[in-house]
């Protein structure tokens, strides 16, 4: 095989970042990674605060072109029936044949149910009663809440008969000399309630961070790291490569930092993405009022430092546990539920009170770093918390790491059951 | 024959309750192409996973020798070029970047690496298909890509983990060609088969494996000879004839999947 080519033996670093570089080269051509990793994290956000509520919208103004029949029994004031011009509907007005409690559909029912052949789509009843008022009513609506048409019909004959009951009331206050205002709102708050809170639009945009990203971090750092941990080992190892793989004489300690380098990557941009993309939708709902969140250098560096322990421990875990599965379906479903041990957690540490919290919150697994994000982000800055939450993590992230590093030493790594 | 590369001693390998491999030593030479010869699950693939490394013995040990000082055989593998029976290589890579991929890792410049893949290459008739990606390779290119890959960093010794099994007739003399080629310039090739015409075709010297043993270690007429056979393939059955045996052929295929699968289901460490 004649010349030996090997001019110099790599460094540790320059192997790891070859074996990072083929790996990430190898997700970016897989366009479903690409897919899962990079474009669902950057438009799930703008999707569900966006797209939804235009979508909505449009439902709603397809519902309000439908012209749809009331039948009105009873009486109909004038007064009323103005209230149901302009909103598309069709009045029969009938007499009122009911005795007891209007609510009571009776015979009506029959009428209303889907597939009626009258074609009404709601029925108001509407008898008037005796009372110290300008006028009083008692009233129904009649609908069926299966059927959509039936439904809107209601929401319509609902909103002009509260309309007009504000102004019976005006008339009722104006015959005794009284404005709305006086009667029902005699202690009244004196101006904007906004304007009288002393946060900044900072610091109240910090504080809706706080209960958003230790979430996003917390879900997305788990589960996007998944599909590449799978790949990257257990996924070798069912293709022949992990094999050719460990017969270089590249370390095994740095082909699986290589390989969690890139997992980690991935799993990063693929939190940024979602990061972004949810900034991006509120800062559109908000008309782009959106101010920049007060968060110090200090808290940026603390959230960051955080959010990387936090990628560190989690990918080493689940690099470990794909190593230690027999085929990707078998680490597939270890992986899968195992999310729930860092989202449950999570969540609960969302509801934790910060004021007085006791310190020994701060040592335990996932909620130590979720707590110190939203304390970052809340501009709180305990140093014991701080040295707690920083030498837990640290070891939980040097432990998760050396039990995947066994898990890569085993022999049986060449091996698949397939 | 040059010195000894590779050194067995003693070497007992076992996987749970079964004995891949039992008390072997064996020297590889520089210079030679060797070919161990043996049914499946002889033990062949065991010891060229002993010998790159990637399992370390029950028992006995396996040193390389570089510049006449023996070395831990991990210290080894910047000296060995590997193609195991499952050939590995990357889908979405090109068969180029996957054999760029494996000496980069070796600490190869790249220039470097694709003027030796080229030469070699051509000599598979492949240099054509380099930039090609591996996804909807055939065997044989698979084979061959996996091929250049091991050599590509100039490696003193050469495992081949049976590189013709499964190749249609012009791909398995290519790879052959290649192998005596090595063979000749001086090289050193590791050869694992179970088919006879092309160890005697292709090799210097066999080694027989049977049931984890080792039964015989010679040139194929040295072979014959001492059997007092006509041929090669009649020395081996007298060699491997063992009415002591407990397993039968038929049960001792695959008895090392049977063990690791045991193992894998188990979930048990391994030694390494």
């Amino acid at each position: 095989m004649g010349v030996i080519l090997l001019t110099k033996s790599p460094s540790h670093f320059s192997r790891i970042l070859v074996v990072t570089k083929k790996e990430l080269v190898d997700f970016i051509r897989d366009w479903r990674t690409v897919l899962a990793m990079i474009l669902v994290p950057l438009m799930i956000f703008p999707a569900i605060f966006i797209a939804l509520p235009l979508f909505l919208q449009g439902e709603a103004a397809e519902m309000s072109s439908y012209e749809l029949t009331i039948e009105v029994q009873g009486e109909l004031p004038n007064d009323l029936n103005s209230h149901f011009e302009g909103r598309n509907l069709i009045i029969i007005e009938t007499d009122l044949l009911v005795n007891g409690t209007l609510s009571e559909p009776g015979t009506d029912a029959v009428r209303l149910n889907a597939g009626g052949i009258e074609n009404i789509h709601a029925i108001l009843r509407l008898r008037q009663v005796d009372s110290n008022a300008s006028q009083s009513w008692y009233y129904a609506i009649l609908s069926d809440s299966t059927d959509e048409l039936s439904l809107e019909a209601k929401t319509r004959t609902l909103d002009a008969v509260l309309t007009w009951e504000r102004e019976v009331i005006n008339a009722t206050l104006a015959e005794n000399n009284l404005t709305y205002a006086e009667a029902w709102d005699p202690i009244h708050w004196d101006g904007d309630q906004a304007d009288a809170d002393v946060a900044s639009g900072g610091d109240l945009a910090a504080m809706g961070l706080a209960m958003f990203i230790p979430l996003v971090v917390a879900m997305w750092t788990t589960t996007a790291a998944i599909q590449p941990s799978i790949d990257l080992t257990a996924g070798e190892r069912e293709r022949g490569t992990m094999e050719a793989l460990l017969c270089t004489p590249t370390a095994r300690s740095d082909l699986l930092f290589g390989k969690w380098l890139a997992v980690a990557t991935v799993a990063c941009v693929s939190v940024l993405g979602q990061m972004a993309g949810l900034l991006f939708a509120v800062n559109f709902l908000t008309g782009g009022g959106l101010e920049a969140p007060s968060v110090s250098t200090t808290g940026v560096l603390l959230l960051l430092l955080s959010v990387i322990l936090f990628a560190i421990f989690v990918v080493a875990i689940e690099l470990a546990v794909a190593v230690r599965a027999h085929s990707v379906r078998e680490a597939g479903s270890i992986l899968g539920p195992m999310v729930l041990i860092f989202i449950g957690p999570t969540l609960f540490a969302q509801f934790v009170n910060l004021q007085g919290i006791e310190a020994w919150w701060f040592v335990l697994p996932v909620f130590n770093i979720t707590l110190a994000m939203r304390e970052a982000l809340m501009g709180i800055y305990d140093p014991v918390h701080i040295i707690l939450w920083l030498s837990t993590s640290l070891a939980y992230a040097i432990a998760a790491i050396w039990w995947a590093s066994k898990q890569f030493n085993r022999e049986d790594l060449v091996e698949s059951l397939s | 024959m040059g010195e000894a590369l590779l050194k067995v001693a003693d070497v007992t390998k076992t996987f749970a309750d079964v004995t891949a491999l039992s008390t072997v030593s064996v020297d590889f030479n520089a210079g030679e192409v060797v070919g161990l010869v043996g049914g499946n699950g002889a033990g062949k693939t065991t010891l060229l996973r002993l010998l790159c490394g990637l399992y370390q013995p029950s028992t006995g040990t396996v040193r390389g020798i570089v510049d006449e000082n023996p070395v831990d055989i991990h210290k080894m593998r910047e000296h060995v070029g590997v193609v195991p029976e499952a050939t590995g290589l990357y889908a979405r890579l090109t068969a180029w970047e996957n054999i760029r991929y494996h000496s980069r890792l070796n600490g190869i410049d790249d220039d470097m690496a694709w003027t030796r893949t080229e030469r070699f290459a051509k000599l598979l008739n492949f240099d054509q298909d380099l930039h090609r990606s591996t996804r909807g390779f055939s065997r044989g290119m698979r084979q061959k890509t996996a091929l250049l890959r091991a050599l590509s960093h100039g490696p003193k010794i050469l495992l081949l983990d049976e590189p013709t099994g499964g190749l249609d007739v012009t791909s398995a003399r290519m790879v052959r060609k290649l192998v005596r080629k090595l063979g000749d310039e001086g090289g050193t090739v590791i050869y694992s088969t179970h088919n006879l015409a092309e160890a005697q075709q292709v090799c210097d010297r066999i080694v027989i494996i049977h049931n984890g043993t080792l039964r015989a270690d010679g040139s194929p007429a040295e072979l014959i000879s001492s059997t007092g056979c006509d041929d090669l393939e009649e020395a081996y059955v007298a060699l491997t004839e063992d009415v002591s045996r407990i397993d039968s052929p038929a049960e001792n295929e695959g008895r090392i999947a049977r063990a690791w699968r045991r193992l894998l289901t188990r979930g048990g460490d391994s030694s390494d």
